[in-house]
Order: C-alpha cells, then sequence, then structure tokens
C-alpha cells in the first residue's frame, strides 16, 4: 500500500475551480515528482495534502487523499495540526516561511521534537545537533545559537529540512525547495533529500518546475498543466518515450548544451492562469496536434504500461 | 575577425558606510575582468548570485563608473568619452533587462515604451512613430495590436519581448543581455531564446549573454567566462571545452541533464561562499577546494593560458 496516495484531487475557492484530476501515489523510499510551470497547481496539490486549504478559504471538492490507510480528506484542522510537520512534512521555496527570524535556530528545531515526540528539552536539542549533523552542518552546537538571518539560504534551507525531520516522518512534501538557491547549493540540497529518502525510508513528493531536477532525483513523474495532471509514469517513461504532447513540448524546450545540433522549441502561446484554463483539453490553444474534439472534450488518460496520459490521441501516430 | 568590445582589467569597488559600531568596509564587485568580443559572436557570461555578472553588465555599458579598467567599443575608449558622447555611443550598445519594465515606467503603453529610446536621444525614427513602432513590434514578434497595451495587460513574455524590441529601437549592434529570460517559464524563455537567435541572424548583432543556468548558456553561446566572486576564473573557448578550474567543474557536475540516464554522483561540497567584504588571501574558491594547496591560501592565481585555454588556477585539471 502507498505511504500517501491522492485520487482524482479536485479544489474549488469559491466558484473558481483551480485543481482538478489530480491524482498520484507515493511509497517509503521512493520520490515522486510533480512537475509543472508557473500556476499548474503543484502548490496547491502540496496544499491540500497538508490540509492548508481550508486557511486559505479552499476546499476539497472532489476525490480523496489517503495517508498510511487513514483518509485526510476534510481531517478536522485539530486533527491535521497532529501530522502537520509531524508525520508529514513541508519544506517550501521561502525557508523564511517556516523559520521565526526572532528565535535562535536551536530552540526552533528543538520545539519539533518536543512537540510531536514529547521529548523534554534536553533530549530535544540532542536530538537537533544529531539531525544538523547528518545534514552535514558544521559545528551543529555553534549553529543552534544563531538566528536565521545570521545565515546563507543554502543552510536555512538546511534548517527547514531539519525542522522537518526532527518529528521523524513518514511523508515529506518538498516546494519548490531549490527554486530560490544557486546551482551548487541546489545540487547539496538534492542530494541530502536523495540520501535521505534512502537512509529513512521516507515518501518525498519533489515539486518542481525544472525538468532536469526531475530527472536527476525522482522516481516517478506527474506532469501538471493548468490544474490538471496531463500524465504519470516512471521517469524513464516520461523522459525516454512521452505520450501527451505537452510533456513533449516541454522536454524541447529543456536547452541542451554543448554540440549545438538540439534546436530550442519552445511553445506558441503561453502558460494559462485560473481566470482562462481553456475548456476540452487544457494545452489545446498551443498544441500542435490539436483537433476539434480537443476544444471540447476533456481527455480521459490512455494507460501504456505503468503510464498513462490524458490526451485524445496518446498512443496514435502522429 | 575584429573584436567589437574589448574589456581590460575592468574593475569596481562598493563601499559600506561605517556606522558608530562598524568600519567602513569595501568589496571588489568586479575584480579585474579582460576580454575581448569579436563581431557577430556571443559571449556568455555565467556565475552564481552575487558574483558581479549584472555589474559586470553596467560597468560595460558605463551604466555604473569603474574604479579601474578600460573599455574599447568600435574601436572607442569609452571611459574617455563625456556624458554626451557617451549617449550617442549608447545607440550602439544596449542592455535587455531580466525584468524589462522595471526601467520604463508602468503607465507607459507598449507603443511608448518601444519608441522612447528616440524620445531619450532627441531624434525621431526615419518614418512616422506608429510606422517604426509597427516595424519593432514585428521584428520581436509581436501583434501590432497590442502597441496601446499597458505593462499589466501583458504576459511576462510580451514584457520581455517589448523590452527587446526597446532594445533594437536605435539598431545597436551589441546587445547586452542580463538574465533576460529567468523570470519567464521555460516554454517561454525557449520561444524568447529562439527570437534572440534569428535576430541574430537577421541583423548581425552580438551578445554579451549573462545568465546562472549554465546549460542554457553552453546552449546559446559560442564562448564562456565563468565567475566567482568577481573574478573571472575561466574562459571556455567553445560551450563544451572541459571544465580546468575545480570551481566550474562544481559547476558543471551541479548542473543537471535532462535525462535520467545521466544522473550525476553529486559530490558533498564543503564550506560556504565567503563574503566579498572579506574575502580570504589567494584564490576566493581554496576554502572549498579539493585540490587546493598551500600557495593557493596565500596568492591569487591570476588567468593564464599554459597547458590549455585561460584558467585562474595554481592546480588546474
Ligand atoms: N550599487 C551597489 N552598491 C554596493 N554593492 C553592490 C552594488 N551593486 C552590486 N553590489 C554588490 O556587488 C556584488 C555583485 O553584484 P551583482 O548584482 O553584479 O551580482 P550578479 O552576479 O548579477 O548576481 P545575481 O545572479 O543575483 O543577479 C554583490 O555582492 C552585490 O551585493
Ligand atoms: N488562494 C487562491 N485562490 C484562487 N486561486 C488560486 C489560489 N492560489 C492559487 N490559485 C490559482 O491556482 C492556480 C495554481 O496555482 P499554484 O498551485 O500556486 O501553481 P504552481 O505552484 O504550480 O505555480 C493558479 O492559476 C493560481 O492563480
Ligand atoms: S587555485 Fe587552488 S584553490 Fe583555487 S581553485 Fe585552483 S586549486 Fe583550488
Ligand atoms: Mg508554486
Ligand atoms: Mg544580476
Amino acid at each position: 500500500m502507498s505511504m500517501l496516495s491522492v485520487r482524482d484531487l479536485g479544489v474549488a475557492f469559491g466558484s473558481i475551480h483551480p485543481l482538478s484530476g489530480v491524482s498520484f501515489s507515493v511509497d517509503r523510499g521512493q520520490t515522486i515528482g510533480i512537475v509543472g510551470e508557473s500556476g499548474s497547481g503543484k502548490s496547491l496539490t502540496a496544499m491540500s495534502v497538508m490540509g492548508l486549504l481550508p486557511l486559505i478559504g479552499g476546499r476539497i471538492t472532489d476525490g480523496n487523499i489517503e495517508f498510511d490507510g487513514q483518509d485526510l480528506t476534510n481531517l478536522p484542522e485539530t486533527a491535521y495540526r497532529k501530522l502537520r510537520g509531524g508525520r508529514i512534512g513541508l519544506i517550501t521555496q521561502n525557508p523564511m516561511t517556516s523559520l521565526d527570524p526572532l528565535k535562535k535556530i536551536g530552540p526552533q528545531v528543538d520545539a519539533v521534537a518536543i512537540l510531536h515526540l514529547e521529548m523534554t528539552p534536553k533530549e530535544a536539542r540532542a536530538r537537533t545537533e544529531d539531525i544538523l549533523e547528518t545534514l552535514r552542518i558544521p559545528e551543529p552546537a555553534l549553529i543552534c545559537d544563531r538566528y536565521p538571518h545570521q545565515m546563507s539560504g543554502g543552510m536555512k534551507q538546511r534548517i527547514v529540512i531539519a525542522m522537518a525531520l526532527a518529528a521523524d516522518p513518514d511523508v515529506l512534501i518538498a516546494d519548490e525547495p531549490t527554486t530560490a538557491l544557486d546551482v551548487t547549493v541546489q545540487a547539496q540540497i538534492i542530494r541530502l533529500l536523495d540520501d535521505l529518502v534512502k537512509e529513512r525510508d521516507l515518501a518525498l513528493v519533489l515539486i518542481t518546475h525544472d525538468m532536469s531536477v526531475v530527472a536527476q532525483t525522482c522516481d516517478k513523474v506527474v506532469v501538471m498543466y493548468a490544474g490538471r495532471a496531463l500524465e504519470f509514469g516512471t521517469v524513464e517513461t516520461i523522459f525516454d518515450a512521452p505520450q501527451h504532447p505537452y510533456t513533449q513540448a516541454l522536454i524541447g524546450c529543456i536547452p541542451r548544451g554543448g554540440d549545438g545540433t538540439a534546436k530550442l522549441d519552445g511553445i506558441p502561446g503561453t502558460v494559462p492562469t485560473v481566470m482562462n484554463y481553456p475548456k476540452g483539453c487544457p494545452f489545446h490553444p498551443r498544441c500542435t496536434r490539436a483537433q476539434e474534439i480537443c476544444t471540447t472534450t476533456q481527455p480521459e488518460f490512455t494507460s501504456y504500461g505503468d503510464s498513462a496520459a490524458a490526451c485524445h490521441f496518446a498512443g496514435v501516430a502522429p | 575577425m575584429s573584436n567589437l568590445l574589448e574589456v581590460r582589467n575592468l574593475s569596481k569597488q562598493f563601499s559600506a558606510p561605517g556606522g558608530p559600531f562598524r568600519k567602513a568596509r569595501s568589496m571588489h564587485a568586479v575584480n579585474g575582468v579582460s576580454f575581448d568580443l569579436p563581431k557577430g559572436r556571443v559571449i556568455g557570461v555565467v556565475g552564481e548570485s552575487g558574483c558581479g555578472k549584472s555589474t559586470l553588465a553596467r560597468l560595460i555599458l558605463r551604466l555604473v563608473e569603474p574604479s579601474g579598467g578600460a573599455v574599447t567599443f568600435a574601436g572607442e575608449d569609452l571611459l574617455a568619452k563625456s556624458a554626451s558622447q557617451m549617449r550617442a555611443l549608447r545607440a550602439e550598445m544596449q542592455m535587455v533587462f531580466q525584468d524589462p519594465y522595471s526601467s520604463i515606467d508602468p503607465r507607459y503603453t507598449v507603443a511608448r515604451a518601444v519608441i522612447e529610446p528616440f524620445e531619450v536621444q532627441g531624434r525621431k525614427p526615419d518614418g512616422s512613430a506608429k510606422a517604426e513602432v509597427e516595424k519593432l513590434l514585428e521584428m520581436v514578434g509581436l501583434d501590432a495590436g497590442l502597441a496601446s497595451s499597458f505593462p499589466h495587460q501583458i504576459s511576462g513574455g510580451q514584457k520581455q519581448r517589448v523590452g527587446i524590441a526597446r532594445a533594437l529601437a536605435l539598431r545597436p549592434s551589441l546587445l547586452v543581455l542580463d538574465e533576460p529570460t529567468a523570470s519567464l517559464d521555460v516554454s517561454v524563455q525557449a520561444q524568447i531564446i529562439g527570437l534572440l537567435e534569428q535576430l541574430r541572424d537577421d541583423l548581425g548583432l552580438t551578445y554579451l549573454f549573462i545568465s546562472h543556468d549554465l546549460s542554457l548558456v553552453k546552449y546559446f553561446c559560442d564562448e564562456i567566462l565563468v565567475m566567482y566572486l568577481g573574478r573571472v576564473v575561466e574562459a571556455l573557448p567553445e560551450t563544451n571545452a572541459p571544465a580546468r578550474h575545480p570551481y566550474t567543474k562544481t559547476l558543471m557536475d551541479s548542473t543537471f541533464e535532462p535525462d535520467p540516464k545521466l544522473r550525476r554522483l553529486i559530490a558533498p561540497l564543503e564550506g560556504e561562499v565567503p563574503s566579498p567584504f572579506d574575502l580570504p588571501p589567494g584564490c576566493a574558491f581554496a576554502e572549498r577546494c579539493e585540490y587546493a594547496t598551500d600557495i593557493c591560501r596565500v596568492e591569487t592565481p591570476a588567468l593564464n593560458e599554459t597547458g590549455g585555454h585561460p584558467v585562474a588556477c595554481h592546480n588546474p585539471l
């Protein structure tokens, strides 16, 4: 059974429906990538799993979220509070959304184990220093005595990861955890997350707009666009034999350096926002294969092996 | 091939004023940068945040006054020019920014933004202003119907096209592009890169292309300068030249391929980037470099071509 599974998730804010038909699952020791351009619904998916929608005025209208056999859909806030930052950890793009600028690092990380694992402050501090050390943070005792503003962006992100790990989570949701970081720092954080998945048998949901990060780290991939999942599958199939025209086009947009043979294609038009999500297949206005049916009818998923694409012409030769 | 741009030993020092509890401090944002940009070529400048890329761009266009060094553009010594001579020369060398409307009044329509460079120069376009706007919009693949739109009514990619149209208005020969696609989605980035390629071919433009994205620079450029803390540490004469500087190697190893079969082994990198206000003596990368020897912590290596392309390292790979 999967550690986390999301089935046919739909989300609404009032009469606006920014998310629909999102499904994925992830096991222990596995990394799933949720990839998409801006506004594709990645963060809303993360917020849904974390039970944060009610706090921003949204609600789940369709589907369900299951964590380790427990149905989380519409779980009351009091129950969610125990899970959030406990068995389900969240890492966001901006570490300062998780850190208190006025508190020293040590007490902030300690608080997690005190709350979720009912440790004494002394036990918690020992654990904090252990975790900082596994995250290759030099001189943990010294760092515990620092404030967030005294640290680089990469170091702050490591502290946020430490806070997520302090409660010994089963699932980590990382929403663009390296987007704000320099590439060398990004590589270090990716390496850390990779090691954690393997060593602690975590299930990692890695949200990113960067296909190369996905290729480097993920076992499975969901490709999102305009609030929908358009294709999912193993990382190998997604890159070697993508079936959805959007996935194919997205891969064609990645600059590959060097020999000057690969031409960058680009996709005409722009990424839609929730105010102008297209009818039918959301990709149809930009799709080179679009036919009449694509403008009117939302395509179902067509499976091929352990992957599937929501395109009327998936698996049909162009 | 003649050089359109020659940069020699260009430097810029910034100082942070002191306060009651702190001494005034200074740092080199750009430190002794030299390179030649031949006409029609594209040189990329790559490096991480704060390494001095944007400052270098501004120094070259003299939007910031250098602390030292020389810039020669089309045979003219830029630093010897008066403000009015400089303004005239700037018609020939233009900059495209990451956020194109950051330097344009948000109340300007697209048409006004695109035609403004003529006003700044006190010049008139050859035909009517309206015809010129249409011509420029067409050059960058924008519908003429957008001319009366305001920036908040158009997408990020369209804004960047406006930024490029504006830069092209005075028909420059050099474009300095400072992260022109950094805030765009990849599908739109690819469109803009395609447009820049086409403009280079059609108009014979020369580019200095600044980016933190090594894959993009490798794709788009002919040569690459790698910067670290204000200095050029390596000049790659072609995009697939192997790294000779340990920092360049780190940068390459940190850049992932869009192919799960080409996963990288990410080696742990010790330490942090030192503060530019407090650089250790010797090579700025020494603290983090696995090849560092004693001399690295004492003597700053200069760019050196012994044994291959230029690299500033005592122990090149
Ligand atoms: N006007 C200024 N006054 C003082 N310091 C400055 C000024 N402009 C830039 N700096 C400093 O100079 C260094 C280089 O900055 P620069 O903006 O050139 O970096 P960059 O490589 O373009 O970085 P990024 O990738 O973040 O755009 C930084 O440490 C920056 O803080
Ligand atoms: N609180 C909200 N209310 C209404 N619409 C929202 C809200 N948050 C996000 N959206 C919309 O939902 C879509 C998906 O957003 P998001 O999940 O943030 O995308 P991503 O993280 O992939 O960039 C966007 O069109 C966005 O404008
Ligand atoms: S000069 Fe020395 S310290 Fe600097 S990069 Fe080369 S080997 Fe490393
Ligand atoms: Mg997001
Ligand atoms: Mg910059």
